[in-house]
C-alpha cells in the first residue's frame, strides 16, 4: 500500500520504535503476566485504561528477567500508577 | 444532419476516421459560410495612401524590434529563474515539509521525555485494530492477540501478537508495520516493539510479541484528525536470509 507509485500523494513512513525492539521471550517467563493482562483486557471489553496495573506488572517481568532495559517506570508513562493514590483510589480497577 | 453524424458511438477503427473526417469537412464548409458572412466588406481605404504607409511601416517595425527585444528579454529572464527556482524548490520544500509536518515527516518536537510529561486525553477514544500478516513465502503463523484496543491519545498501551515457527527448521523473522490512515501515522509512536530487527524463531517454538506504544496528545488538536476514531496497525513478516542487513528507517 504504501509503494504505491502515486505522484504527490502522502505515503506512509514507517520509523524506528524509540527503544528498540523487544528480545524475544523464547522461555516463556512473563506469559503468566501476559496472560493476566489479555484476561483483564477481555473482562474489560478491551479497555486499555483499565488495565494499565497489568501492562505495568508485564514490563516489570521483562526489566525483571534482562528482556527489557530498565527504566524507570514514570519514563514508561505509568507516573499516575506509580503515585499512592489518596485522591485517585477508584481509578485503577483491581485485577 | 451533423447530430447523427456526432452522436453515433465510434466503431470499429476505420469507420470512426472516415466519419470524423465527413464530420470535420461540414463543420468546416459551414464555418466559412458564417464567416464570411460577419467579416464587415473590405475598408475603402485600402489602396490609398501607400506613401504614408511605407513611412509608417519603417518606425513601426523599428518599434516591433525594440518591442520584441524587451519581449524576449523578459521571456529569458523568466526562463532563468524558472530554472533557478527548480533548483530552490528542494531545500524550500524540505522546510516546509517541516514547518507543516505534511507527507509524513517527523513532528518538531517528538521526544522520548514526552512520554513522562504527557496527560492522557481522556475524552477522545480511539480504537486501535490490529492486522498480522506474513509474507507468502514466510512460514510463520503470526497472528494479533486481541483484534482492537480502545486507547485515549497521551497513554501507553501494551498489545500482543502470537507467532509460531511450525516448521522443523529455525526461521528468521523480521518485520515492518503499517498505520492506516497514514496522517495518524505521524502521531503513532512505538515505545518498543518487535519490528525492524532479526527475530529467530526455533523449530516448533511459539513466542508471544509485544508491542509498546502510544498516540500522541497532540493528535486531539490536530483538525484533520477530528473524525478519526479507528486506526489499524498492521504488521507483517517476512522471511530474513542469514547475514542480510536491512536498513533501519529513521530521519
Amino acid at each position: 500500500m504504501s509503494n504505491a507509485m502515486n505522484f504527490g500523494t502522502k505515503s506512509f513512513k514507517p520509523r524506528a520504535p524509540d527503544k528498540g525492539a523487544f528480545p524475544l521471550d523464547h522461555f516463556g517467563e512473563c506469559k503468566a503476566f501476559k496472560e493476566r493482562f489479555m484476561k483483564c483486557l477481555k473482562d474489560n471489553s478491551f479497555d486499555n485504561s483499565k488495565c494499565r496495573l497489568q501492562s505495568k506488572d508485564y514490563l516489570e517481568c521483562r526489566m525483571d528477567n534482562q528482556l527489557m532495559a530498565k527504566e524507570p517506570l514514570a519514563r514508561l508513562g505509568f507516573k499516575d500508577l506509580m503515585d499512592p493514590p489518596p485522591n485517585q483510589a477508584d481509578r485503577d480497577t483491581k485485577p | 444532419m451533423l447530430l447523427p453524424l456526432l452522436v453515433r458511438p465510434s466503431l470499429c477503427g476505420p469507420q470512426a476516421s472516415v466519419i470524423l473526417t465527413r464530420c470535420v469537412r461540414t463543420l468546416h464548409s459551414q464555418a466559412e459560410h458564417f464567416l464570411r458572412r460577419r467579416l464587415p466588406p473590405r475598408p475603402h481605404g485600402h489602396s490609398r495612401g501607400t506613401k504614408t504607409r511605407g513611412r509608417k511601416s519603417k518606425s513601426q517595425e523599428e518599434e516591433w524590434k525594440s518591442r520584441n527585444k524587451t519581449v524576449l528579454t523578459y521571456i529569458a529572464a523568466a526562463g532563468v529563474g524558472m530554472i533557478g527556482l527548480s533548483y530552490a524548490a528542494v531545500p524550500l520544500y524540505r522546510l516546509y515539509c517541516q514547518a507543516s509536518g505534511l507527507g509524513g515527516t517527523a513532528v518538531a518536537g517528538h521526544d522520548a521525555d514526552q512520554v513522562e510529561t504527557m496527560t492522557p486525553v481522556k475524552e477522545r477514544v480511539l480504537k486501535i485494530s490490529f492486522n498480522a500478516d506474513t509474507h507468502a513465502s514466510m512460514q510463520w503463523n503470526f497472528r494479533p492477540q486481541q483484534t482492537e484496543i480502545f486507547v485515549v491519545p497521551g497513554e501507553t498501551a501494551l498489545a500482543f501478537y502470537r507467532a509460531k515457527n511450525p516448521t522443523d527448521q529455525p526461521i528468521i523473522g523480521i518485520s515492518t508495520y503499517n498505520v492506516v490512515p497514514f496522517e495518524a501515522g505521524q502521531y503513532f509512536n512505538k515505545i518498543q516493539c518487535f519490528c525492524f530487527e532479526e527475530q529467530r524463531l526455533n523449530p516448533h517454538e511459539e513466542v508471544d510479541m509485544p508491542v509498546f506504544f502510544y498516540i500522541d496528545p497532540e493528535f486531539d488538536e490536530d483538525p484533520r484528525m477530528a473524525r478519526v476514531d479507528t486506526i489499524i496497525l498492521s504488521y507483517t513478516f517476512f522471511e530474513a536470509k542469514e547475514g542480510q542487513k536491512l536498513p533501519l528507517p529513521g530521519y
